[in-house]
C-alpha cells in the first residue's frame, strides 16, 4: 500500500466515508474534519508512521498530508 | 498549604494562575494576583506590540522579581508580534488561547519562557507537550469565554493521564471545593477567570461586576457556534438577540459576526448593559463578593486544605 492507500483508509475509518471520497486534492474541510479532529488524526498518524509533523494547521488537504508524512519518514 | 510541581516550575505560593481576559486583565490585575502569590497574567488580547509592551512595563514596575505571564491569543491579527514582545521584554511565562502555538513554541523555548497552552482535547495536550510546553491547561465548557465542548471533570483526568507536564485546571473553580476536586482529578494547580472579574484591584466596568455577583446556575449561555468559536456569555438582550439570529438560516454569518464585533469591549469597558457581551463563566453563579487578590487566593487555598483533610471521612 502507497502512503496516500493507507492514510486513506484511516480517514475513512474516522470518519466512516466512502473511500473514493478521498483524493490528494480533498481537503479536511470538505470531509468536516475540524480541527480537533486533526490533531487527533495526526497524533495517531505519527504513531503509525513514526514521525513528528510540525505545524498542524498548515495541512489543508489530503494530499498535502500525505506529502509531509512522506518528507519526515525520510 | 498545598505544594505542587506548579509552584516549583513557575515560582508560586499557590499553585494558581489568574486566567488571561480579554478587556478585563491588565497590569492591574495581573500584578495584584502575582502579589499574591499566584501567577498573574496580562492579556494581549487583539491589541497591538505597543499596547502589551505598556502592560508588561507597568507590571513589571509593580512585580519586581515575582512571575507573571501574558496570555496570547492565537487569533489576534497582531499575534505574530506580540509573540515576538513576549521574548524581547523578558516575560517568563506565556499562556495560549484559541488554537495550536506550535508555530511559536520553538523561538519560546530558546528565549527560556515557560510556555502553557490552554487545549480542550487530550491530542491537543499530547502535541504542545511534544513540541516544549511547560505545563497544560485543561479548560473545560463551563468557562467563561471560548470554549470547548468538554466539560472539567471529564476533561482534566484524561489530560492528566496521557502528558506527563503538569495540568492546570480550569473552568466552573471558584471556591475551595473545586480546586480540591481539580486535585483529585489529577490537576496539580487551576487556573480561575471568572472569580477575578469581581476582585478588588480588576479594573473592569463596575456594571460587569454587579452583573457576575447577581448570577444564577442558569445565567449564561453558549453563543458563537455556528460560527466555530463558541462563547459563554452573561444572559442579556445582546446574548439572547445574537442566539436567535444564529438560529435564523436567513441571516449570514457575516451578518452575525458584524453584530458581535466589539461587543467584549461595550461590557468591560463601557459597562453597557444591553448591547455588551459580558462573558463569563457558569461559576459566575457561586461568586457572591468582591475582594482582594489576596483575599480570593487564601480563602480558595484554606478551604482547599480543609476539603482535602477531610476527604477520608466516607474511606472505610
Ligand atoms: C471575560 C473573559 C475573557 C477571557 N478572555 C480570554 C482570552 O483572551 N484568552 C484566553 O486564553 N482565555 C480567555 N478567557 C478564559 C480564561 O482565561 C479562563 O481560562 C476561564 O475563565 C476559566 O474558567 P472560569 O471562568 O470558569 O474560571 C476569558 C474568560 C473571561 C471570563
Amino acid at each position: 500500500m502507497t502512503t496516500f492507500e493507507k492514510i486513506a483508509n484511516i480517514l475513512k475509518d474516522y470518519i466512516n466515508c466512502d473511500l473514493d471520497d478521498i483524493k490528494p486534492e480533498t481537503t479536511f474541510e470538505s470531509l468536516k474534519i475540524d480541527s480537533l479532529d486533526m490533531v487527533e488524526i495526526i497524533m495517531n498518524l505519527e504513531e503509525e508512521f513514526s514521525v513528528t509533523v510540525e505545524d498542524v494547521s498548515e495541512i489543508k488537504t489530503v494530499g498535502q498530508l500525505v506529502e509531509i508524512i512522506e518528507e519526515n519518514r525520510k | 498549604m498545598i505544594e505542587t510541581r506548579v509552584c516549583k516550575a513557575f515560582g508560586l505560593q499557590y499553585p494558581i494562575f489568574q486566567g488571561g481576559m480579554a478587556w478585563v486583565s491588565d497590569a492591574a490585575l495581573a500584578s495584584a494576583v502575582s502579589k499574591a502569590g499566584g501567577l498573574g497574567i496580562i492579556s494581549a488580547m487583539n491589541a497591538d506590540a505597543d499596547y502589551l509592551r505598556g502592560q508588561i512595563r507597568a507590571c513589571k514596575a509593580e512585580v519586581g522579581e515575582l512571575p507573571f505571564g501574558v496570555n496570547i491569543m492565537l487569533m489576534s491579527p497582531h499575534a505574530d508580534e506580540v509573540a515576538q514582545v513576549v521574548i524581547d521584554e523578558g516575560v517568563p511565562v506565556v499562556t495560549t488561547g484559541a488554537g495550536l502555538p506550535s508555530r511559536y513554541l520553538p523561538a519560546w523555548n530558546a528565549a527560556g519562557i515557560k510556555a502553557v497552552p490552554v487545549v480542550p482535547s487530550v491530542a491537543i495536550a499530547r502535541k504542545v507537550e511534544q513540541q516544549g510546553a511547560a505545563a497544560v491547561i485543561a479548560e473545560g465548557g463551563e468557562s467563561g469565554g471560548h470554549v470547548g465542548d468538554l466539560t472539567t471533570i471529564v476533561l482534566v483526568p484524561q489530560v492528566a493521564d496521557a502528558v506527563d507536564i503538569p495540568v492546570l485546571a480550569a473552568g466552573g473553580i471558584a471556591d475551595g471545593r473545586g480546586v480540591a476536586a481539580a486535585f483529585m482529578l489529577g490537576a496539580e494547580g487551576v487556573q480561575c477567570g471568572t472569580r477575578f472579574l469581581t476582585a478588588v484591584e480588576c479594573t473592569v466596568h463596575p456594571n460587569y461586576k454587579k452583573k457576575i455577583l447577581a448570577a444564577g446556575d442558569i445565567s449564561t449561555i453558549t453563543t458563537g457556534k455556528r460560527l466555530g468559536h463558541p462563547v459563554r456569555v452573561l444572559k442579556n438582550q445582546f446574548a439572547r438577540s445574537f442566539a436567535a439570529l444564529e438560529y435564523d438560516s436567513s441571516v449570514s454569518n457575516e451578518e452575525i459576526e458584524r453584530f458581535g464585533a466589539g461587543a467584549l469591549r461595550k461590557a468591560a469597558v463601557e459597562g453597557d448593559e444591553k448591547n455588551g457581551s459580558f462573558m463569563a463563566g457558569q461559576i459566575a453563579a457561586m461568586i457572591h463578593d468582591e475582594k482582594t487578590c489576596r483575599e480570593i487566593i487564601t480563602d480558595l487555598f484554606a478551604q482547599a486544605d480543609e476539603v482535602l483533610a477531610g476527604a477520608a471521612k466516607w474511606v472505610r
